[in-house]
């Protein structure tokens, strides 16, 4: 039987394993013949070169991450080279590195670091891996018991997912619902829709719906969450304590290998930076288009303070931020404001006069909102002295325009897989 | 009706029709913690940041000032004078009759044809609150000019606006469901309407109502005038969901762009902005909407309120024109 400490290693079970053996932080360099002779018994795994083997809990710490950053980035990843990584023998060695990373990112990135995010996205794919190469009926009895141990009532609200739909790692649309619980269970399922499902082969529909598919989903989700909060909580006794010198170590040289793969963040197609140049108004989103031309109906105000500033903005300045994933204020960027003053404010003006009404006859203290939304406060004059007061805002993402300006999303067919109007213009101006 | 209420008119309506008992216990319960909001001369609601310790200073204050409006907010604080110490918030859908993307009377503001259109969605968007949702403790309101849907069930008046702008996309159908399921078996192709339960089954409703609903006139994305043309030729066939068939004579290609097109404007059936937000004010329910000359409502029983009966103040009754 699959230990569930290899699925969930913040299982209770997986908690002992480290009370038992993997309190003491000196000796995780040490070489451990334990590991390196479990590792090389696994049948499937490559051990035509030493280096294919982790030696010691701080290899094992990065050989997860390699392995991450193989799978995602290189073409000739190799799975035998891993394949100890989706063998339960190694439950023991794996729970242990699995906190010395959590605690590692914890103690010096934080919850909110790229390190984290990519450490918390790891865990999630271990985890679909692990549960791909098990047979059929491990695989159903593994994930019951787990649902089982990290929901304790017999039947889960929806509302027991919000975090995981806040964090968007699960959606509303994915979850078969019936007054408020998730169907999850064959029987739940056909005791709630009998009528509906009878005449239409309820086993077939119940293993595409939901299956195990949707449980699978589930607790991937809630491992990921809870793996976040455990950097998290890791973090937040940081205030209190001194950080471990070995943990920043190892946090060093996870932050290295990671570095390999930085160009996944951001846009997400992997291409080069787009540098700051003067705007191309040709390849512009059909949105900003729209909202450069006026706004004729209501939401005259959100669509030049809130989508239009932030994007020409940051278009003109500094199109690379998410790819960056660093704040920058906009003199950083435009130290003398010309730029900002020159062409961008121009631009959002103009549009604003171009409303029907002209946004600033009835509006005038807009002109203030949008300097604020560049970051100089609330003021009439765009000053240096003023910058900081507020925050630059970032451009806003296709799903927050449809929300809060419908009507003003026309896509077109560059617009496939776009989710934010930046990456729309940053996309076209690689290509021109 | 629909004609602006008079200074006058709406002193007379405070003194002497509206009664504090009027205003729903949900708000009367928690008076306290509601920021008020007033607009005084028919610009927008600038006297915010008001407090009510008691029902019956809000009956002084109401008497005495005779708003052109009134508002309370969707939220509970700690300090509602300085909207400090947010509690909680109603999870709120706005369904306003003059901004209903797909409407058949065509007229510039406000009908009786529309109103009926926005009751018949408000209906609809019920149905999936309770039915896939389970939410129980909800209060419609008439506000005037649509109906609001006011929710205060202790489980979702903590959700932050990502959960409920997710929650807003699935009871209106705001995305095209997946048509791709796969087992240990292999991989089905499953269209929304063949699957009788869930996502697929709400976004079909919508997509039912909006087919139901278009006209020559109608506006969607990427769909041109022979197609709408097609799918209101063929829509009958949807009264007995032969939702294939309907499928076939319009064409899988384009009837891929018709339901894109309809999701799209599912977006606006509620205003969003209104849904999302934690900090949002709503009319008071009881007060008068002078714009139109109606009383915002809580209604009992949707089946049988009629605006024109039950929201309509006693002086619209007594004007001479």
């Amino acid at each position: 039987m699959i230990p569930m400490s290899f699925i969930n290693p913040l299982s209770d079970e997986g908690k002992q394993i480290v009370r038992k053996d993997g309190g003491d932080l000196n000796r995780i360099f040490d070489e451990n013949d334990m590991l390196i002779e479990t590792v090389s018994s696994i049948k499937s795994q490559d051990i035509s070169d030493d280096a294919y083997i982790p030696r010691n809990y701080v290899d094992l710490v990065i050989k997860r991450i390699e392995w991450y950053v193989e799978k995602k980035s290189d073409l000739k990843y190799n799975f035998k080279k891993f394949a100890f990584l989706f063998d339960a023998k190694i439950t023991k060695f794996d729970v242990i590195s699995f906190y010395i990373l959590c605690q590692a990112v914890g103690v010096k990135f934080g919850p909110n670091s790229r390190e984290s995010r990519a450490i918390v996205e790891l865990q999630g794919q271990l985890i679909e891996n692990r549960l791909e190469e098990l047979i059929t009926s491990e695989r159903t009895e593994i994930t019951e018991q787990i649902m089982n141990n990290l929901i304790l009532q017999d039947k889960i609200k929806w509302t027991q997912l919000a975090d995981l739909i806040s964090s968007k790692k699960i959606s509303m649309q994915d979850l078969v619902l019936k007054d408020g619980n998730v169907i999850l269970d064959f029987e739940d399922y056909l005791e709630e829709f009998k009528d509906e499902v009878m005449h239409r082969q309820p086993e077939k529909m119940y293993n595409l719906l939901i299956g195990n598919r949707v449980k699978e989903l589930i607790i991937i989700k809630m491992i990921m969450q809870n793996t976040e909060n455990y950097i998290k909580s890791v973090h937040e006794q940081m205030s209190t304590v001194e950080p471990n010198p070995t943990l920043l170590k190892i946090a060093g040289e996870i932050s290295e290998v990671l570095s390999k793969e930085i160009r996944y963040y951001g846009s997400g197609s992997g291409d080069g930076d787009v540098k700051a140049s003067p705007l191309n108004v040709d390849l512009l989103p059909p949105c900003i288009k729209h909202a450069l031309d006026g706004i004729k109906s209501g939401g005259r105000n959100e669509v030049i303070v809130l989508f239009l500033t932030p994007f020409l903005s940051y278009a003109r300045l500094y199109p690379s931020v998410f790819r960056s994933n660093t704040s920058l204020k906009v003199s950083d960027v435009d130290a003398d404001l010309k730029i900002t003053k020159n062409e961008i404010l121009p631009m959002i003006h103009d549009a604003a006069d171009r409303c029907s009404p002209p946004l600033f006859d009835d509006q005038p203290q807009e002109k203030v909102n949008i300097n604020a939304k560049l970051g100089f406060g609330m003021h009439s004059e765009l000053k240096l002295q003023h910058e900081g007061e507020t925050t630059w805002y970032t451009p806003m993402s296709c799903e927050k325009v449809k929300l809060n300006m419908p009507g003003l999303c026309k896509p077109d067919e560059t617009c496939k897989g776009i989710t934010n109007p930046l990456s729309y213009y940053n996309r076209n101006m690689r290509t021109k | 009706m629909f004609k602006q209420a008079t200074l006058e008119e709406r002193r007379k309506y405070y003194r002497e029709e509206w009664d504090i008992k009027q205003v729903p216990d949900f708000i009367g319960n928690f008076i306290e913690n509601r920021e008020f909001g007033f607009d005084h001369f028919g610009r927008g609601p600038n006297d915010r940041y008001k407090v009510f310790s008691t029902l019956d200073y809000l009956k002084r204050f109401l008497r005495s000032k005779t708003p052109f409006a009134a508002y309370c907010s969707v939220a509970y604080y700690q300090k509602p004078r300085r909207r400090d110490g947010w509690m909680k918030s109603e999870l709120v859908f706005d369904v306003d009759a003059k901004d209903i993307p797909i409407r058949t009377c065509g007229c510039d503001d406000v009908c009786e044809i529309c109103l009926n259109e926005a009751k018949e969605i408000v209906g609809g968007l019920i149905d999936t609150l309770k039915g896939d949702l389970g939410l129980k403790n909800m209060h419609l309101i008439y506000s005037g000019r649509g109906y609001h849907i006011r929710v205060i069930d202790d489980d979702v008046m903590g959700l932050g606006s990502d959960v409920r702008s997710q929650i807003l996309k699935y009871i209106v159908g705001a995305d095209v469901p997946k048509d791709k399921y796969d087992d240990a078996a292999g991989i089905y192709d499953l269209q929304h309407f063949s699957i009788p339960l869930g996502y697929p089954k709400v976004f079909t409703q919508r997509v039912k109502y909006g087919i139901f609903h278009l006209t020559e006139d109608s506006k969607l994305d990427d769909v041109n005038l022979k197609l709408l043309k097609d799918v209101i030729k063929y829509r009958n066939l949807l009264e007995d969901d032969e939702w294939g068939l309907f499928k076939n004579r319009i064409g899988p290609l384009r009837y891929k762009k018709i339901i894109k097109g309809i999701a799209s404007l599912n977006m606006s059936l509620v205003d969003a902005k209104v849904s999302i937000d934690l900090k949002r004010i709503l009319r008071l329910p009881s007060s008068l909407h002078s714009k139109v000359s109606m009383r915002c409502t809580e209604i009992k029983n949707i089946e049988t309120f009629d605006p024109f009966k039950d929201a309509v103040p006693k002086f619209v009754w007594e004007r001479e024109d």
